[in-house]
């Protein structure tokens, strides 16, 4: 399908526009190629001007992600990054899939069982994410706190979930509206249970929006910093918030480190949206390329 | 014996009243067709039958069963949808087993009856496929196979030739004259379409405006329309109506550049005071150039416009400020050309009257 697709570009553009497309493409690309190039780099090598494209590319910084000393000279620790990636991993796998189960019922419900005052009901929803983070971090803060939720997996993954959420609900919905109703009806009328519509014949539809939804959930959580700062302790941290804390290290910033966390931090995501691409280019077109 | 019976069926949307108070009674086996004009409630009415619609007052019957507040699940009735409504994410074979599914047969007998109806409706070849990837022709088969395999009594279609090209309606016509005939389901056919409805109806009932204004077999609508409403959906080229006057002590009917008594309708008349405002309606297969010794009432008429059709050709004809039609085969029609004149006559028993203020068809 991909294939067809590019096949059709190059045909319908010609090479001209393609090699622009391209141009443009890598320009987007650089900061992140260079970040992965200065990954395998040396200390030297990595603040060296003008900067090296051709070097001898070393694993040093990958091991040192994971053990290295403090102080020079001293023994080589376990810095804990394991778990912080395990952290992200968790909580925000957790969150998107707690936030997509809970917000693919909810559009649901609204695209098909409309509330009086429906459209008000989508609205406030959406008003939750309408306040810069910076805004609302005190409360919640204060609130985490009494409540006793800061420090553990629990309270980020209610927050996070919360943040997905409005999200899940408004892109959900688009895709259902935009589903025959028809079907549905044909499924009641075979003998379908409202609970069999929805999961046989109404979630199967919006797989791709599914994906699309997830990708983006993960993105979202994964990059966060702000809240998992405020809200993460030793054991929960996420990487993000490592990295940060990476940065003011002993001498001077250790730019070969940092590149080789980000790199690392770089796969989970690539992974995924290449696990779901076929479906991802559905969804995130919102269905106006069909099949 | 009646296999659906629907009495004051009422519905409204909001503000719109959709239907206002159906009574249909569809004998168990037969082919029964719902004709009406866009809007006037074919679909809600069919869906109403199939429970996807609550009634805000009426019953349904079927089989011996008060359907009126049963649930769209345990009906047991088959529906073809004007969209076809095909399962998008499923195989063409497992479209085809789903409602079986729901009803939970063992895969072996899904097997056979999935087989059976491929077979009957030439969709074989296609059952590995998506319905994406089928033509209009082979997904309506899709449809009506899905519709018919649970075996049900009862068959809803709701303009399911609407979405095909000619040539492919005409086959599915016949198609489903061939079901009809096979299957021996009572069939519930909603269409905007007259011809289709003459073609394959046992029985038509009209419905306007949310309500039905006749039932009566296809040769009854056709020969004896209950009003001019009728009179105009049924039959194509349409009735010619023609505005006209009682006159002469109410036995005749005066058209501006003609006078018409001893029709069927000419007892009727004498109910009426003269000067009664009145639609003369007369089909456009029914007039004729005259020939010498010929009877009947007859007048002249000027060729305005000529629209060949291959076999027939369709004049417009004008006399006065009037304009009709009339139908000639092709050899008779060459011979006139635009602006010609046409001497031209019917006979008496062929025509209509309506009156005016209420449509009612008077005879
Ligand atoms: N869900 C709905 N909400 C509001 N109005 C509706 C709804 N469904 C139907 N109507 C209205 O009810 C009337 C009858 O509609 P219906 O779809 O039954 O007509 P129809 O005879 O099937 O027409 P068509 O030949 O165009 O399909 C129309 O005025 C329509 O606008
Ligand atoms: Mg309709």
């Amino acid at each position: 399908m991909a294939k067809g697709y590019r096949a059709r570009g190059v045909r319908q553009g010609g090479w001209g526009r393609t090699g622009l497309a391209a141009v443009v493409s890598v320009a987007y690309f650089f900061p992140v190629l260079w970040i992965i190039l200065t990954a395998f780099k040396t200390h030297n090598d990595a603040l060296a001007t003008p900067p090296k494209f051709l070097f001898h590319p070393t694993i040093e910084n990958f091991i040192a992600v994971f053990r290295r000393s403090y102080i020079k000279g001293f023994e080589a620790v376990d810095t804990g990054f394991a778990l912080f990636f395990f952290n992200s991993i968790f909580v925000s796998a957790s969150s998107v899939v707690i936030a997509l189960a809970i917000g693919t019922l909810a559009a649901y419900g609204f695209s098909r069982f409309p509330l009086r005052g429906n459209d008000t009901y989508l609205f406030i929803i959406l008003t939750t994410r309408m306040l810069p983070p910076i805004v609302v971090i005190i409360p919640i803060f204060l609130m985490f706190r009494v409540a006793g939720l800061s420090g553990g997996y629990a309270g980020v993954m209610l927050l996070y979930t919360a943040f997905n959420l409005p999200f899940a609900i408004w892109m959900m919905k688009s895709f259902f509206d935009e589903l025959s109703g028809d079907v549905e009806d044909a499924a009641r009328v075979d003998g379908s249970s409202e609970t069999r519509v929805f999961s046989r014949v109404a979630l199967p539809q919006v797989r791709a929006g599914l994906a699309a939804t997830a990708v983006f959930g993960l993105i979202l959580t994964w990059n966060e910093f702000l809240f998992a700062l405020l809200l993460t302790g030793v054991g929960t941290r996420t990487v993000p918030v490592a990295m940060a804390q990476t940065i003011g290290g002993d001498i001077g910033v250790r730019w070969g480190l940092l590149a080789a966390i980000e790199t690392l931090f770089l796969v989970p995501v690539i992974v995924v949206s290449f696990l779901l691409q076929h479906q991802l280019l559905r969804g995130v077109t919102f269905g106006t390329i069909k099949r | 014996m009646s296999d659906l019976l629907v009495s004051g069926a009422v519905k409204r949307f909001g503000d719109v009243e959709a239907l206002r108070g159906v009574d249909l009674e569809v004998g168990a086996g037969e082919f029964f067709c719902v004709l009406g004009p866009s809007g006037a409630g074919k679909t809600t009415l069919l869906r109403a039958v199939a429970g996807l619609e609550r009634l805000d007052a009426g019953t349904i019957r079927s089989g011996g069963r008060d359907l009126t507040h049963a649930p769209v699940q345990g009906r047991g009735i088959g529906m073809i949808f004007q969209t076809f409504a095909l399962y998008p994410h499923l195989t063409v074979h497992d479209n085809l087993a789903y409602p079986l599914r729901e009803a939970r047969l063992d895969p072996a007998q899904i097997e056979r009856r999935v087989g059976e109806v491929a077979e009957l409706l030439r969709i074989g070849h296609t059952l590995r496929r998506r319905p994406a990837t089928l033509s209009g022709g082979e997904q309506q088969r899709v449809a009506i196979g899905r519709a018919i395999i649970r075996r049900s009594k009862l068959l809803l279609l709701d303009e399911p030739l609407t979405n095909l090209d000619a040539k492919l309606r005409h086959d599915t016509r016949v198609e489903f004259k061939r079901l009809h005939r096979e299957l021996r389901m009572t069939m519930l056919y909603a269409t905007p379409d007259q011809l289709e409805a003459l073609t394959m109806a046992e029985r038509i009932g009209v419905l306007r405006e949310g309500r039905i204004v006749q039932v009566g077999t296809p040769r009854d609508l056709y020969q004896a329309p209950g009003d001019s409403f009728v009179a105009a959906l049924v039959g194509a080229p349409r009735m010619n109506l023609l505005p006209a006057v009682l006159a002469n002590g109410g036995r005749a009917v005066a058209l501006p550049f003609l006078e018409v008594d001893g029709g069927p309708w000419a007892t009727a008349l004498g109910r009426f005071p003269a000067g009664t405002e009145l639609w003369f309606g007369i089909r456009p297969h029914d007039l004729a150039p005259t020939v010498d010794a010929q009877a009947g009432p007859r007048f002249r008429a000027t060729v305005h416009l000529t629209e060949p059709l291959g076999d027939v050709t369709v004049l417009d004809l004008t006399v006065g400020g009037t304009v009709f039609k009339m139908v000639l085969p092709e050899e008779r029609a060459v011979r006139y050309r635009v602006g010609d004149e046409v001497p031209v006559g019917f006979a008496v028993a062929n025509t209509h009257v309506f009156s005016r203020q209420t449509g009612t068809a008077i005879r």
